[in-house]
């Protein structure tokens, strides 16, 4: 994973919340309190993307208009009416009041390249993400959540220290490069193994219809969803490792095993629903993460997903595609971490509402 | 659940395949398996459309004939609607499409096209000379509509369809291009609905109703563009069921793909995947000179048409010595040789040998060899000394150190970047390798001091000279020219005024050749390579295809559509089956087995717990 | 963050008798750490060959023009790795290729923990709207899709290896800033500071003598960790086609490969080295941060 923190990283973090966000108070009004807050937070952080995302590129060299008539005769009269067209011969201010008021209202303007929509341009390729991000999501926690469970109450065992070392060293492969790798094996095949995977898109785009058609969607998934699971799921599983350890040194669980409850029973009823917490909210934020981190796998696998479009967006520099990428991306991020912060304390049952 | 492009499966392996990745995956699940899996190879059988699949990476950035530009859709707007000619395949000269005979007036000003009577658009309704004219005109008077093309129509004074079968086109000044108008036509009936024709991209309502070789049926954005065969196409039906351009970002995917037989086809192989697929089975590597030129570019003081200059290019690059001097030092066979692993021919003029009657190349006295001892004398002479570093000192005292703009996205520029460096480094001279992913904004603003430049070579060159009169330079330094790289020359331009007015094709060809000896000695351009296409297809999907010319071609980005309409399937290509079907065991044996498995683990713990319970 | 303040010779050496002793406290805990010490060892090895790469293949590997073998050669006696599409032989570019990775990894990683540091520090020592306003823009960035915004930097600057230093520095600093600020504070809860301050103590005097001392450790584990994060960024970046063209980095040679198709012509032993290398040093760096944190903070159980 390319996200620019390590797992040991995502594990204080969490700890930080877990001791810094909930509310102390244990009545639901402190819930409330606790979750206007945070909808503030996020509303002002929503608020400082759309600022960041408008000045950002506007520091990218490059006359947008010129670099489009690049090679095509146009006057400067031509230029001056596509720049009208645009909105670029207003003074910064307007511009930046304009784009405001306009992506308040859902219009992220018209896209340089495309000539369409650039909200439209998103929808049509949001699901893609959505579906591989999602799926690779899921499966990853479900496997960080179950081998960090067995790794911590097994901690110290030659299980363990593999489980772990296996899940670092992925940790440690670049993305893209695992795979292409996974594209040469199991794609071309290679030696005694077949080509058992397409080498990339989304779909055969042979015209299946239901049932057939899921399952040609599902095919595709494969290779693109184990490189991000690869990768990934290092993150949830030593996030809850560390949580379970923690647990485990509490005293309620020698209590529990004191009432001759067996070992798992006790993992299974006390530590792990405990453990649970700081991961569930670490798997949300991931979330937001993922979809940006994809970018390097949808290129890879060809993927019809918002990584590639906003890859694609880049190079012209086509600045309303960017930027709306940019205020997708950053509302992902926002939106989970809203969700993990509400959550919390609904999870936490040391927090009483 | 029936396929494409599939290589010949036959039965057999096919079976055992099935069978080995049955055993692979335990038992389990073999009644869920059974199903899909033989229903896909009965569908199979019954119904086996022909599909050649084309691996495809850059986006279409409107399907609209109006708004695109890039190759992909220009490319596929030549398969959907009739232009008023087309190349032939042998020798790229003017024939027949919509049109079949023009003739110019004694003055030179007045075009006139016969249209063809057996055209039809897909809806039924008859192409005629009304449907060009309205074209012409909708892009005369609205700039919206003059995005793509408008350069055709700049000099056109006025056009009329007087019948159905006569177009009638008045000039305000000669045109040799009249006979090479790339301007797909357009149904009249269909069209004039269109508001604003800025934003109408075409890519609402499937079949688009055109009256080339195909039928676009269907587009999903960076996925794939289906087209249908035009059963009623007057030159005669395309020979495959259905034309697929598949979306493969990465280069190594859409080889691999071609590798499986998931596409028929690849264009723009390196060297290395060429060299690799040449010795697989059913794959031919075609391997045809290029269209393009690949050059060096300096800058040649950026300049509008006012007089003003603008830009922050090398003075010393004003030096002919110097510009000599470099292109000296440029061993062009070693780059052949080493970046293009000899899927190049060696620069020479300026229009690769491909369009043999318009290529020229230096004579002996006039050539600038690969001479590097040469280059060295040549700096020396014209009084550039290396100081104590060893660095050729400029006229103003400072190191001469420039700056090459280079295409990210180009690999080659990239690689030939690293030889200069090492080259123009041994005579003295720093050289700083700007990549960008964008070039044209640093490029309009002449703020380079040399550039990577290549152009892919029309069979008509107006254009590609065009580009380097002074007429195209921008009017002002705010404006923006057509203009390459703001070469300006009077002798250059006289040649190419006198060749744009001139009818005879053998004196024509003799003007460009001139133009190109001009240009050469100029020395602001090194043209280093003509880069052959390299592209590859499966020989049991593609029984046949016409390359162009069809005495070595290429066959993506043709000027006609020669290859796509021409290609034959073999009598096996048949359907996807091997995939599919394994694709319907994967995707149902792994499901399956997860499932069993979590079932299975789930009962094993609920009985342990309730045991647990029960202590 | 120097200090400005000279201080006698004497304290002087006694901090240093003191800092030796934590040190060798440090190792003792340390060496308990199996995977900690294969990590170490990997990046001794690696930042050895790195250092001798001038002697052991020379400069010349990099040069296109001079380059000993054919285009992409398989592994042989001459180039145990193969060559790449210019001819040069791939060892040498991997080992060549070691220098810039680890450079951008640790000059990338030391930005962007310097800027945290900075950051945590004085929004944990000044506290008040100030701390609130800062932590604010933290949380902020902590949100923005890192890789998202690195991208954009390094399209927006030239391509240099600076850029991309610069683009992972910038991008990667909330964390550390949020660990030290929450570190500031529970030190400047000690009653020592109290006395520092009564003994006319400033901020500065403060922040650099006493509070920078103890947030060291934390700030080392940070590092270390970053380390291997900004190399997988830098990788990331290179092959996007965002790093600097001009020079070879483990990052850039698996762009060249996947530029000269190597994937799919075959040519593994091009695209494979490269790629483990990144992740052996990332691991190694990974393995070293875990242990020392462990060291550092027993109670985390990350490393245990």
């Amino acid at each position: 994973m390319t996200t620019a923190s390590t797992p040991a990283d995502v594990a204080r973090a969490e700890k930080a919340r877990a001791t810094d966000g909930a509310p102390r108070t244990g009545s639901s009004l402190g819930y409330l309190r606790h979750a206007a807050g945070k909808l503030g937070g996020a509303l002002v952080s929503l608020f400082a993307v759309l600022v960041t995302s408008f000045f950002l590129f506007r520091i990218i060299p490059g006359d947008p208009v010129k670099a489009m008539t690049h090679g095509v005769p146009t006057s400067a009269e031509q230029l001056a009416t596509l720049r009208r067209q645009f909105g670029l011969d207003l003074p910064l201010w307007q511009q930046f009041t304009d784009y405001c008021a306009k992506a308040l209202s859902g219009d992220l303007g018209t896209s340089f390249q495309f000539r369409a929509p650039v909200g439209d341009l998103i929808a049509e390729k949001l699901p893609a993400t959505l579906l591989l991000t999602g799926v690779a999501v899921v499966i990853y926690s479900a496997l960080g959540l179950w081998l960090g469970t067995r790794s911590a109450w097994r901690h110290g065992g030659l299980g363990d220290k593999l489980n772990t070392g296996l899940a670092l060293t992925l940790w440690s492969v670049p993305s893209f490069w695992l795979g292409l790798l996974l594209i040469i094996v199991f794609s071309v095949g290679m030696g005694p193994v077949p080509g058992l995977f397409p080498t990339g898109g989304m779909e055969s785009g042979t015209g299946e219809t239901g049932f057939a058609y899921v399952l040609d969607v599902a095919h595709h998934l494969v290779l693109p969803v184990v490189t991000l699971v690869a990768v990934g799921y290092a993150q949830t599983l030593l996030v809850m490792r560390s949580s379970l350890l923690d647990e485990m040194g509490g005293d309620y669980l020698t209590t529990a095993r004191a009432k001759g409850l067996r070992d798992d029973a006790v993992r299974r009823r006390h530590a792990v629903p405990n453990a649970l917490l700081p991961t569930v909210t670490m798997i949300f934020i991931n979330l937001g993460h993922v979809a940006a981190g994809s970018i390097l796998v949808e290129t890879v696998f060809s993927w019809p997903g918002l990584g590639g479009l906003f890859y694609q967006a880049l190079s012209v520099p086509d600045l309303p595609l960017v930027q709306g990428l940019f205020v997708v991306f950053a509302g992902a991020m926002i939106l989970m971490n809203l969700i993990a912060d509400l959550l919390y304390p609904l999870l936490d049952p040391r927090v009483g509402r | 659940m029936v396929m494409v492009t599939k290589a010949p499966p036959r039965p057999a392996p096919v079976a055992h395949r099935a069978l080995r990745l049955l055993l692979a995956s335990g038992v389990t699940a073999v009644s869920l398996v059974a199903a899909p899996g033989t229903a896909a190879a009965e569908d199979d059988k019954s119904a086996a459309p022909k599909t050649l699949t084309v691996a495809v990476s850059q986006s279409i950035d409107s399907l609209s004939p109006f708004l695109a530009q890039k190759l992909t859709s220009t490319s596929i707007h030549r398969l959907a609607y009739e232009y008023l000619t087309n190349y032939d395949a042998k020798d790229a000269r003017p024939i027949p499409g919509l049109a079949t005979a023009w003739t110019p007036s004694p003055d030179k000003l007045t075009w006139t096209y016969t249209i063809r009577e057996d055209s039809t658009w897909s809806d039924g309704k008859q192409a005629t000379a009304e449907d060009a004219a309205w074209t012409f005109n909708k892009m005369m008077t609205d700039p919206n509509a003059a995005t793509a093309n408008g350069s055709f129509t700049a000099n056109f004074a006025k056009v009329t369809a007087p019948d159905p079968r006569t177009l009638v086109i008045r000039l305000k000044k000669p045109q040799a291009t009249m006979a090479a108008l790339d301007v797909p036509i357009v149904p009249k009936h269909v069209w004039e609905k269109v508001g604003d024709f800025s934003k109408f991209n075409n890519d609402k309502q499937f079949p688009i109703v055109g009256n080339g070789p195909f039928v676009i049926t269907d587009y999903k954005v960076d996925q794939y563009i289906k087209l249908k065969p035009n059963k009623t196409f007057w030159r005669g039906a395309p020979k495959f069921d259905e034309l697929v351009f598949k979306y493969y970002k990465d280069g190594d995917a859409a080889v691999a793909a071609l590798q499986k037989g998931e596409v028929s086809f690849v264009p723009n192989l390196t060297p290395a995947q060429a060299d690799a697929l040449k010795t697989q089975k059913n794959i031919k590597v075609n391997d045809a000179p290029g269209r393009r030129f690949y050059a060096l570019a300096t800058n040649p003081g950026a300049k509008a048409q006012d007089g003003k200059t603008f830009g922050n290019g090398h003075k010393a690059l004003l030096d002919p010595a110097v510009r000599k001097a470099l292109f000296l030092a440029v061993d062009r066979t070693a780059l052949v040789d080493k970046v293009f692993q000899g899927h190049a021919v060696e620069g020479e003029g300026y229009i690769p040998p491909r369009f043999g009657s318009y290529f020229w190349k230096p004579a002996d006295g006039q050539k600038r060899a690969y001479d590097p001892a040469g280059a060295q004398k040549v700096l020396d002479a014209a009084g550039y000394r290396k100081n104590a570093e060893g660095k050729r000192v400029g006229k103003d005292g400072k190191p001469l150190d420039f700056r090459i703009l280079c295409h990210a996205t180009d690999p080659n520029d990239k690689a030939v970047g690293k030889y200069l460096t090492e080259w123009w480094g041994k005579l003295g001279i720093g050289l700083k390798v700007e990549c960008l992913d964008s070039v044209s904004d640093p490029w309009v603003k002449g703020d380079y001091d040399l550039a990577f430049d290549g152009w892919s070579v029309n069979p008509d060159p107006d254009y590609v000279l065009s580009i380097h009169t002074c007429g195209t330079l921008p009017a002002t330094p705010k404006d923006t020219g057509a203009t390459d790289n703001f070469i300006c020359d009077k002798e250059f331009d006289g040649l190419y005024a006198q060749q744009a007015v001139e009818y005879d094709a053998a004196k024509r060809a003799d003007l460009v050749k001139r133009m190109q000896s001009r240009l050469y000695d100029t020395g602001y351009m090194n043209v280093m390579a003509y880069p052959n296409a390299l592209e590859a297809y499966r020989t049991d999907q593609i029984a046949s295809i016409t390359t162009m010319p069809e005495a070595a071609g290429n066959l993506w980005g043709q000027d006609g559509y020669w290859s796509w309409w021409s290609a034959a399937p073999t009598a096996s290509a048949a359907g996807e089956k091997e995939s599919s079907s394994s694709a319907g065991l994967w995707l149902v044996v792994g499901p399956a087995a997860v499932v069993l498995l979590g079932v299975g683990l789930w009962a094993a713990r609920r009985r342990r717990s309730t045991a647990d319970d029960r202590e | 963050m120097t200090s400005t303040k000279p201080t006698p010779p004497s304290a002087s050496s006694l901090t240093w008798e003191r800092r030796r002793g934590t040190v060798a406290r440090f190792w003792k805990a340390y060496r308990t750490h199996r995977a900690g010490l294969f990590g170490l060892a990997a990046l001794a090895l690696i930042a050895l060959l790195a250092l001798t790469a001038p002697l052991l293949v020379g400069a010349d590997v990099q040069s296109v023009t001079k380059a000993p073998g054919t285009a992409l050669e398989s592994p042989s006696a001459e180039f145990p790795l193969g060559t790449d599409q210019f001819g040069r032989s791939l060892l040498g570019l991997l080992i060549w290729g070691a220098r810039i990775s680890l450079i951008v990894g640790l000059l990338a990683a030391a930005l962007s923990v310097a800027i945290g540091t900075l950051v945590g520090i004085i929004a944990g020592h000044y506290g008040g709207w100030f701390s609130t306003v800062v932590m604010r823009i933290t949380d902020w960035f902590l949100v923005m899709p890192t890789l998202v915004l690195a991208i954009v930097l390094a399209t927006v600057m030239s391509r240099s290896m600076w850029t991309v230093v610069l683009a992972i520095g910038v991008t990667s600093w909330p964390t550390t800033a949020r660990l030290v600020r929450a570190q500031t504070i529970a030190v400047e809860s000690r009653p020592y500071i109290e006395r520092a301050t009564a003994l006319g103590g400033g901020h500065r005097h403060v922040m650099s003598r006493h509070v920078l001392p103890n947030v060291m450790p934390l700030v080392l584990a940070q590092t270390t960790l970053g380390i291997s994060t900004a190399i997988l960024t830098e990788a990331t970046l290179a092959f996007l086609g965002l790093g600097d063209p001009t020079v070879v980095s483990w990052g850039g040679m698996l762009q060249d490969a996947r530029e000269a198709g190597a994937v799919s012509s075959g040519h593994w032993w091009y695209l494979a080295p490269p790629g483990i290398a990144i992740a052996l040093v990332a691991l190694a760096f990974t393995l070293c941060g875990r242990a020392v944190e462990s060291v550092l903070n027993p109670k985390l159980g990350v490393g245990r």
